[in-house]
């Protein structure tokens, strides 16, 4: 008996109480010992699995890389370690439940360390220590769940659910460097819902964010490309990023837009343009090979909305 | 001065390509796609002069995965990978997609069985090769800066202290990715390790 225990208990009863499978092996994989843990989760008694050999007692059951690792260990003397991220089951051990249920229940994630252990003979055993790792593999796949999901609303515009300025600008940053890296053009174009102070007045708030909703909708309906970029990018300002257009194919697109929005037909009896919804588009086409920055193009694009604005609105005004 | 010959570099150098070999047999089984692993260089540097050599040329931190082991010769074994390097690997390997910045604490689980893999393979291979028999610890996994990892260099010793580094070139999921693994051993150390090359070059020269 070593050193530091005192001898006034059984070890045999501070192995059926650790919360971690133990198992001793022999360099002929004969199990040495097997704790109430492990009897408990692969529903195999201690009785059945004393002396058996451990590969046969689960017929196939165990994976190659446990057998291999175990292998290693004996052949070699050196620690091993299964992580539950790369492997998940290595053995065939089920969550207990004292009530009798989980028959047929999925095998429990684990974390499986392997050290050397040398008997007092100078042969080589293998003590195999396996914890579950369900609760933290579930814990982290909340976690990461959690994350993704509030990234996403992050940059997720709350009335719309077209993505926001946020996302938008972290995009065009992103967008303006593969330009310069890669050539090409980019169009950006600022669209502008007329009159719609007037419309808010008349049709009142909610008549406001459904008709932003249906604006949202049309434009989000002309996006070719996965990497054109929409988003809202203020109350009524909506922004669209395209890349590899030409000037004459942006006022196309803008065009587009506008007329989608117009055969809305959505009644709007404060409006100066026509009894109904309309946008003015404003749209900037650049070759960004010279050193132009994002900012340059964005006060381009807006100069171009104001002209169209000024020109009396339900307009499309495309520069390069 | 070159501390080993360059008889011995090629030897070891060959020992250590037997054990990449074998870690990306390993870790092929567990990806399920074909893993490279190869060691194209060993270079034996003073703890002093690895500071200039390696360290400058890195930013950002190192996610390391340490093991001591001990026989003939002890040396702790460090794998270093840069963080976000570290980061690619073990997110290859399990076919995830993770936003986090930082490895997840199951991640940092299988960066820690990744650095078992190939330091258990590396020091298998010294076993078989140089007939000897390593112990070794469980690997650790500790994220560090490049100053923190000086300043494990330069932690001075009564005896003089070297480094054992081997450039490391990882291809997963046919994404390439160097690294390093570096052995810290005293002189002592250092002298035992060149003897059992010295001894295993001696018999494979004989037969």
């Amino acid at each position: 008996m070593s050193s530091f225990v005192a001898g006034r208990f059984r070890l045999e009863d501070v192995y059926d109480q650790l919360n971690c499978g133990l198992v001793m092996l022999d360099r002929d994989l004969n199990i040495l010992l097997w704790n109430a843990w492990m009897a408990r989760h692969s529903r195999v008694p201690a009785s059945a699995a004393i002396n058996a050999d451990f590969a046969a007692l689960f017929a196939g059951q165990v994976t190659p890389a446990l057998l291999r690792a175990l292998d290693n260990t004996l052949s070699y003397g050196l620690p091993s370690l299964l992580s539950s991220a790369l492997h998940r089951s290595p053995l065939p051990l089920y969550p207990h439940h004292p009530g009798g249920q989980g028959e047929g229940a999925q095998r429990m994630a684990q974390s499986v360390v392997l050290t050397p252990i040398d008997n007092p003979d100078g042969q080589r055993l293998c003590l195999m220590q396996v914890t579950d790792a369900s609760n933290s593999v579930k814990r982290e796949k909340m976690l990461l769940s959690h994350s993704e999901v509030l990234k996403r609303q992050v940059g997720t515009d709350g009335l719309t659910g077209i993505p926001n300025r946020r996302y938008f600008d972290e995009n065009y940053a992103r967008a303006l460097q593969r330009v310069q890296e890669e050539g090409g053009t980019l169009s950006l174009f600022m669209i502008d819902v007329d009159y719609f102070k007037q419309y808010n007045d008349l049709y009142g708030h909610g008549g406001g964010d459904r008709v932003l909703k249906r604006v949202a909708e049309t434009l989000r309906a002309h996006l070719q490309r996965p990497d054109d970029v929409l988003a809202r990018y203020g109350g009524e300002e909506f922004i669209l990023l395209v890349s590899n257009l030409q000037p004459l194919q942006a006022a196309e697109l803008g065009e587009a837009l506008r007329q989608a929005v117009y055969q809305l037909a959505e009644p709007h009896d404060k409006s100066l343009v026509e009894r109904r919804l309309t946008i003015s588009v404003g749209v900037c086409t650049r070759e960004l090979e010279d050193d132009i920055d994002g900012r340059q193009l964005l006060e381009a694009a807006d100069a171009a909305l104001y002209r169209a604005k000024l020109g009396g609105r339900n307009k499309v005004v495309s520069t390069s | 001065m070159s501390i080993l010959s360059e008889i011995e570099r090629d030897a070891l150098t060959e020992i250590f390509n037997v054990g990449a070999g074998r870690a990306a047999q390993s870790l092929s089984e567990i990806v399920g796609d074909e893993v490279r692993l190869t060691v194209p260089s060993v270079e034996v540097l003073r703890t002093d002069a690895i500071n200039e050599q390696l360290l400058p040329r890195i930013q950002g931190r190192f996610a390391t995965v340490s093991q001591n082991f001990y026989g003939p010769f002890d040396a702790e074994a460090v794998l270093l990978f840069t963080e976000d390097r570290a980061l690619s690997i073990v997110r290859d390997m399990m076919g995830s997609q993770m936003s986090l910045d930082q490895l997840a604490e199951f991640e940092r689980e299988a960066m820690c069985e990744l650095g078992n893999i190939i330091l258990n393979a590396c020091l298998s291979a010294m076993a078989d090769m140089l007939e000897i028999t390593l112990n070794s610890s469980l690997p650790q996994y500790v994220v560090s800066s490049p100053e923190e990892i000086s300043s494990r260099l330069s932690e001075v010793q009564s005896d003089e202290r070297y480094v054992l580094v081997l450039h490391i070139d990882l291809v997963i999921e046919k994404h390439q990715t160097d690294g390093h693994l570096i052995f810290l051993l005293s002189s002592t150390s250092l002298h035992a390790l060149v003897e059992h090359v010295q001894a295993y070059l001696r018999k494979i020269e004989l037969t």
